[in-house]
């Protein structure tokens, strides 16, 4: 335990997901106070509250990480049999819910700087047969952050993406299916303890010239580019 | 008429100006027989004589990509004409108003998310029964754009629906390459009534485009883009799949 995150106030979304625990008991290793909110808001009024209510509580938010995932988005199925209304149950959602977080956090990170990141796995630049409509969402998170990223550089605050192995996903679905190569690794990794470190220089003061990346931690799979 | 995609159907949707336009001439004057599918018939008619001008067949059906029954109606009535669907290419897009990702609202979220990605969705599961019946010559592409990959500082939710289309082409070209169906994306960069209006709107954008491209020149939609299309719709490019052509002038080189 150290202290590059001491005093900072971190939202985590998603953390009924074991990599978002992982990653949220790193920032709190490092001391950052670690405030775990569903992230299944699906207007902007409800994105706000919760913000709000983060803020009363514990002061305003310096990092955000969003991991929330709807479960029915990892239920496998060709794109042909799904219908519209789990195609927005999947994309609508994540991406919506995605835009208020963005737009909730926006407020209390203006002018003092802050710290965004989000977990898009590997998949969303692999492609995944069975699971079109959540490689779109994830992969239109992972672009949207670089957009944004660009709009929010002058106010100090970054952005960036941190793909993991698809093992951390409940899909039963090996990263080795995209390589021939086996993991230059190992393994997908420990969440906490292997990719935590990461989160942890991302959101710390160490990494504030790092803005709109991707930073591929999958234990050596995933090379493009 | 006789020509690399002779015999051969295609619908392009937006194809009543713009790159759409420019893909439809370039895929009619191969021989396929085109279906210009435009939300308006006030641009797709004109567009249809202008294909036609050229010795190509087209027919106009006006279709919103962003309902499922126009875009069910439209293949309906494609192969009722012309017998087939081999080729879908899917566009169409409205919403590139720039904007704040902190201030934006839902109405322009409603239109980049329904012309790009619900449009991809339902170009995509609608063609697919044909495209599995034409086997080796099913095609989907979908139009992309370097600010996909990239990010654009103007325009980010066009980035994000943009990037939501090349995920797609990925994970179905997995899904369908069993059935011998390929699935492309091209990101072009071209001369378009929507690039006109952000250069109206930004002067110096254009010295800016030009100067970053290595070509020094800003894409033709027919010529620049439609070859592209054509290679990917013909047998030429039977064996490539899941990608994005970047067709730029040499503006982007991150992949």
């Amino acid at each position: 335990m150290s202290d590059a995150l001491k005093g900072r106030i971190a939202v985590v979304t998603g953390a009924d997901q074991p990599i978002a625990q992982g990653l949220g008991r790193a920032l709190g290793s490092e001391g950052a106070t670690v405030v775990e909110v569903e992230g299944a808001w699906n207007s902007r009024e409800a994105a706000d509250t919760v913000f709000a209510d983060v803020r009363d509580r514990f002061g305003p938010v310096d990092i955000v990480l969003h991991a929330a995932v709807p479960a029915i988005a990892f239920e496998p199925m060709d794109l042909v049999d799904v219908d519209d209304e789990r195609f927005e149950a999947i994309w609508e959602r994540m991406l919506r819910t995605t835009i208020f977080l963005l737009q909730a956090a926006y407020p209390q990170m203006q002018g003092r700087g802050g710290r965004v990141l989000f977990v898009t796995p590997t998949m969303s630049m692999s492609g995944a047969a069975g699971l079109a409509p959540y490689t779109a969402a994830v992969e239109a998170q992972r672009v949207l952050i670089k957009a944004t990223a660009r709009q929010w550089g002058p106010e100090g605050i970054t952005l960036n993406s941190l793909a993991p192995a698809p093992e951390h996903l409940p899909i039963g679905m090996s990263s080795t299916e995209v390589s021939l190569a086996p993991s230059a690794l190992g393994g997908p990794g420990d969440p906490e303890l292997d990719l935590g470190p990461i989160a942890v220089f991302l959101a710390s003061d160490a990494g504030h010239f790092v803005t709109g990346a991707t930073i591929s931690a999958d234990g050596g799979v995933w090379m493009a580019p | 008429m006789t020509g690399r995609l002779a015999g051969r159907t295609a619908i392009v949707t937006g194809a009543g100006q713009g790159v759409g336009l420019g893909i439809a001439l370039a895929l009619a004057i191969e021989g396929a027989n085109v279906v210009v599918a435009a939300r308006r018939a006030e641009t797709g008619e004109p567009a249809v004589k202008q294909i036609r001008e050229r010795g190509g067949e087209a027919t106009c059906i006006v279709t919103d990509v962003t309902s499922r029954d126009d875009m069910e109606a439209c293949v309906a009535a494609t192969v009722e004409r012309y017998g087939a669907l081999e080729i879908m290419v899917h566009n169409a897009f409205r919403g590139g108003t720039p904007h704040r990702i902190e201030d934006v609202g839902l109405d322009v979220w409603e239109e980049n998310s329904g012309t790009a990605v619900w449009g991809s969705f339902y170009s995509a599961v609608l063609a697919f029964p044909h495209l599995r019946t034409a086997g080796a010559n099913g095609r989907l592409i979908l139009l992309t754009s370097p600010a996909g990959v990239e990010g654009s500082v103007n325009i980010p939710l066009y980035s994000a629906v943009k990037a939501a289309q090349r995920a797609m082409t990925k994970s179905l070209s997995k899904e369908w390459g069993p059935n011998g169906i390929t699935v492309n994306a091209i990101a072009p960069v071209a001369e378009t009534p929507a690039l006109a209006g952000a250069f109206a709107q930004n002067p110096v954008l254009k010295e800016r485009v030009e100067a970053r491209a290595s070509l020094r020149r800003i894409g033709d939609p027919e010529h620049d883009i439609g070859g592209v299309a054509v290679f990917l719709a013909s047998d030429d490019g039977g064996y490539v799949t899941g990608q994005t052509i970047v067709c730029d002038g040499g503006s982007f080189m991150g992949l």
